[in-house]
């Protein structure tokens, strides 16, 4: 079948690799009909993360359909339209019993890196380095899908592809940073970043009855897509102090909730850039720093960018005298996908903007550069395979 | 910068820091060897009291000391296995041997890794291949 294969720092290539087999009782194997690209991704791409081998097939955001079940599903038939949480959980264990799915116990075939670099190891994901289990990803004609019965869902009949596409990981991180975050009624919440996971968790938000929901970024199409598609307020930060702004529109408090969907390649200059070239952190904590400032004493900073090791300059004296709550996680995707399809069916999450780029699988090393450099204004290329 | 100076740049201080950590915990290994590989099960004692350990945890209790005691909490039961000295099981089969009975006591199966394999063999990629060939018998358990 074909694949898009990761061949080194930002070396992609559509090559041809043997077709996924049934290897547990409880897998599915799925024909991929749509996949997309991942801010996360370019982590992998760019070697921020070195734990990829030369030929691993990316992506982990995806939905098909049933086209083979192993002897142990029970909740799934050929033909299902399927979309599948981009992290792998057993559904038994003590984390998945929390709803904590991508803690999960027994999701990761290699726990010894995350757990000699991290103390602990969160559970597998596809097509995301051999750090977190090596499973091949969705960029492919089909794909593996382990423990099918907790990690695949149903899409209901009048929910588009491109809609449940994105209930596969954005909109269930973005979901995550605001319920964990601990949004409620009447809350401000700012959020940094307004690519898709942001605008998901500005909409996340603001159901969960948040009074001002405010996106950061810098990038104007991506403000616009905010205002129009999701109905947040937006700020520009390369033409506006942010925290001084956020702090008029929150009546001097700081915002309630801060959730920063960034990651470790924030956009910076200056001091993180000089530190990141003389090689003394790897990941850039800009958005972060920016967020646990701005937030009101006692509030809470939720972090759904993607990090893997060590940053500079952590504000840890803010964190601690305002009485800050700083939580993060990789997605939870089975404890939102049912409901977040839910509300896609009765449009009160619509995703289809997201997808600025729709393409063939074989022109996905052109999508990647396009979604790395942000060209033509591209916020999501999805492939076709 | 070359494409190799942008690896290195980014990969040698998550390598570095990894074998940072590698080595401060073997440092602390040496003057700490007798201590026990804990799991934590979840499944109440009084159900694996009534079964026989699956798997490969199974296949080594004549050379290990292996004690059971409820979590606290309802986490459900931790498992601890001691090697004897002069015993002939590593503390790698000991992970292993933990790790796979967490997962067939818990979901009733073990994991496999995605195949056929879709990468290939380089110099580079070498020393990674290793590590996760050994996967469940690493870390820090």
């Amino acid at each position: 079948m074909k694949a898009l294969q990761w061949q080194g720092v930002n070396k992609l290539a559509v090559g041809t690799v043997p077709d996924p087999e049934l290897r547990n009782p409880g897998d599915i194997i799925v024909r991929v009909t749509k996949t997309v690209t991942c801010g996360s991704d370019l982590h992998l791409l760019g070697g921020y993360i070195p734990f990829m081998e030369k030929g691993d097939v990316l992506g982990h955001e995806f939905l098909g359909e049933v086209v083979e079940v192993g002897p142990d599903v029970r909740n799934h038939r050929i033909g299902d339209r399927v979309v599948v949480s981009s992290f792998i959980s057993c559904g038994n264990c003590w984390y998945c019993d929390q709803k904590l799915y991508s803690l999960c116990d027994n999701g990761n075939t290699n726990p010894a890196i995350t757990e000699t670099l991290w103390g602990h190891a969160p559970s597998g994901c596809f097509g995301y380095s051999h750090a977190m289990g090596g499973n091949a990803g969705s960029h492919a004609e089909y794909i593996r899908v382990p423990f099918a019965d907790v990690g695949a869902f149903a899409v209901p009949e009048g929910v588009s592809d491109e809609r449940a596409l994105f209930a596969s990981d954005s909109a269930s991180t973005g979901w995550m940073g605001a319920d964990l975050g601990g949004v409620q009624s009447g809350d401000v919440v700012a959020v940094w970043g307004a690519g898709a996971v942001g605008q998901m968790a500005a909409r996340a938000a603001m159901l969960l009855g948040a009074d001002r929901v405010i996106v950061i970024d810098r990038l104007p199409n991506r403000l616009q897509q905010v205002e129009r598609h999701i109905g947040a307020e937006t700020l520009n930060f390369e033409t506006t102090d942010v925290a001084g702004e956020l702090r008029e529109r929150s009546g001097g408090r700081g915002p309630d909730v801060c959730i920063e969907a960034v990651g470790m390649e924030a956009h910076s200059r200056g001091y993180d850039q000089l530190k990141q070239q003389l090689r003394l952190q790897t990941d850039r904590p800009v958005a972060v720093r920016d967020a646990i400032h701005a937030c009101r004493k006692g509030g809470s900073v939720f972090v759904l960018g993607v990090y893997a090791g060590f940053v500079d300059k952590f504000p840890l004296g803010a964190l601690m005298n305002k009485g800050l709550t700083v939580r993060g996680a990789q997605m939870h995707g089975q404890r939102y996908i049912p409901m977040l399809l839910d509300r896609m069916a009765k449009g009160e999450l619509v995703t289809e903007h997201l997808a600025t780029h729709v393409m063939p699988l074989d022109e996905a090393p052109e999508g990647y550069r396009m979604f790395k450099e942000k060209d033509d204004d591209c916020v999501r290329a999805v492939f076709c395979p | 910068m070359t494409r190799t100076g942008k690896v290195l740049m980014f990969a040698v201080p998550v390598a570095a820091a990894t074998a940072a950590t590698v080595a401060a915990k073997s440092r602390a290994k040496r003057t700490d060897h007798q201590r026990r590989h804990v799991i934590t099960i979840y499944r109440p004692l009084s159900e694996l009291e009534s079964e026989q350990l699956p798997g490969s945890l199974r296949e080594i209790t004549g050379d290990v000391e292996i004690t059971l005691r409820p979590a606290p909490g309802d986490r459900g039961t931790e498992i601890a296995v001691r090697i004897p000295e002069g015993s002939k099981i590593t503390e790698g089969q000991v992970r292993a041997a933990l790790r796979e009975t967490r997962s067939l006591l818990e979901t009733g199966d073990v994991l496999l890794p995605s195949g056929p394999a879709t990468t290939v063999k380089t110099l580079t990629n070498r020393p990674l291949q290793t590590a996760t060939r050994h996967g469940r018998e690493g870390g820090l358990l």
